[in-house]
């Protein structure tokens, strides 16, 4: 049972910093709370306080700015899904979006929330890093941008203060003759392994790959040591690479065996994901107009 | 879920195995211990387990039973405890060996984890992450303990 709380309603971003500094750990952020609610009507946390953040005006919504994608902490999943800018420029992000748990979470969830409860079994965070994206953080008087990766310390635990607020995702536009792509897998109601790739061409070969996995691990991570064995191959001899690749980062995704399945399987399927996201990204750079 | 570790120590046998009956001392080598106390020397001990994970916090209160001892080599026992806050069960059953390596004295922990009720299957896969640290802890513990003495 939902035990009662206190919900504050701020219209500014120093405000509810200054709400979560004078409530202390009694209090926590609320930014759709499809998964904090939950936790909380389970009694598996509670707080006194609430401060709802998707009240405050400018902290939801899509800008593109120069080919960089800005979208506000608290836009919805649902609101990213079918953004024609996210569509149109981040197809990726766009799918990803609309295929994060069910519509349901979709239309509350935000972004920023799923970011912050960083429960390890989340979409996100995954696909976000190999954009390269960025995280803006701010609270009352300062501001500071982290690499998104930096975002996430552990399972459900982030590097933001008491008083800090994430307030916007940053995503840098991929080069031109890129392509991304995040595929998933899982049984049970949240995904068990999920890989990103972003893949650059260049003249027929491999100019970049940036690859990430999440579900596995603690927290979503990019996997620099797989990547690298990609780059500079060409294109239609990257089979062997591929399945390097895919066994460096299935080791380096420090699986466990748990409900979603042994730490040998989750590691094979990182490989398999990885192949066919890959393949994914190939055939959209293929299929989209020269720039 | 089950999680074995064995650790190298260098100290002789006896040694290793005496500590393991130093209530005090032990109870230090296990994260988040407290208030642990002796109901029946040898047979019957109580603990508060207490660890966080994000903003999840939990305390179990423990019945630790003593149900085998092979001295100088074997100890097993079972530890019971209830959160009440989160509604979850924990149930750990412990075997510990001790055996003479080539440089010091075995010691091998395999534990058995069950942790049920609602946050048995909400939180399973973190619970398996913290339940294989907090084994990996414990043993290096015991051995940083022992080896610090010697």
């Amino acid at each position: 049972m939902l035990r009662p709380f206190e919900l504050s309603e701020p219209t500014s971003v120093a405000e509810a910093s200054e709400l979560l500094a004078r409530h202390g750990d009694a209090a926590r952020i609320y930014a759709g709370g499809t998964e904090l609610i939950l936790a909380m009507k389970e009694g598996l946390v509670h707080y006194e306080h609430l401060v709802n953040v998707k009240t405050i005006p400018g902290l939801a919504g899509v800008r593109l700015d120069a080919g960089t994608l800005r979208l506000g902490a608290a836009t919805s999943h649902r609101a990213l899904e079918r953004d024609p800018l996210v569509r149109q420029h981040f197809p990726a992000v766009a799918r990803m979006e609309a295929d994060v748990a069910n519509v349901r979470v979709r239309e509350v969830g935000t972004l920023g929330g799923n970011l912050c409860f960083a429960e390890p079994h989340a979409d996100p965070g995954t696909l976000l890093q190999v954009f390269d994206a960025t995280a803006r953080i701010e609270k009352k008087g300062s501001a500071r941008t982290i690499p998104l990766e930096g975002l996430f310390v552990g399972p459900f635990e982030t590097c933001l203060e008491g008083d800090e607020l994430l307030t916007e995702i940053v995503v840098p536009p991929l080069p031109s003759r890129s392509a991304a792509a995040y595929l998933k897998f899982g049984f049970l109601e949240r995904p068990s392994v999920g890989v990103a790739v972003a893949v650059t061409l260049d003249d027929g070969h491999v100019a970049d790959a940036r690859i990430a996995v999440g579900c596995v691990g603690p927290v979503p991570r990019r996997m620099r040591e797989a990547e690298a064995e990609l780059r500079g191959k060409p294109r239609t001899e990257t089979g062997a690479a591929l399945a390097t690749a895919g066994r460096i980062a299935g080791r380096a995704a420090d699986a466990i065996t748990d409900l979603h399945g042994s730490a040998e399987y989750k590691e094979h399927l990182v490989g398999v994901l990885l192949r066919r996201a890959w393949d994914q990204a190939l055939a959209a750079i293929d299929g989209s107009p020269r720039r | 879920m089950k999680v074995e570790r064995e650790v190298t120590i260098a100290a002789p046998r006896e040694t290793v195995w005496d500590f393991l009956w130093d209530v005090p001392r032990l109870a230090g080598c296990i994260p988040g211990a407290r208030d642990v106390r002796t109901i029946e020397e040898r047979k019957t001990y109580t603990a508060v387990v207490a660890d966080k994970v994000g903003p999840f916090k939990v305390q179990f209160p423990l019945t630790i039973e003593v149900v085998d001892v092979q001295a100088p080599e074997r100890l097993r026992v079972r530890a019971n405890g209830r959160d009440t806050a989160v509604d979850g069960l924990v149930k750990v059953d412990l075997d510990v060996t001790v055996t003479p390596a080539e440089t010091g004295t075995a010691l091998k922990v395999a534990a058995d984890i069950s942790v049920l009720g609602k946050l048995g299957t909400l939180g399973h896969s973190v619970i398996v992450r913290r339940g294989t640290d907090i084994v990996d802890r414990f043993a290096q513990a015991v051995r940083a303990q022992l080896e610090a003495k010697a």
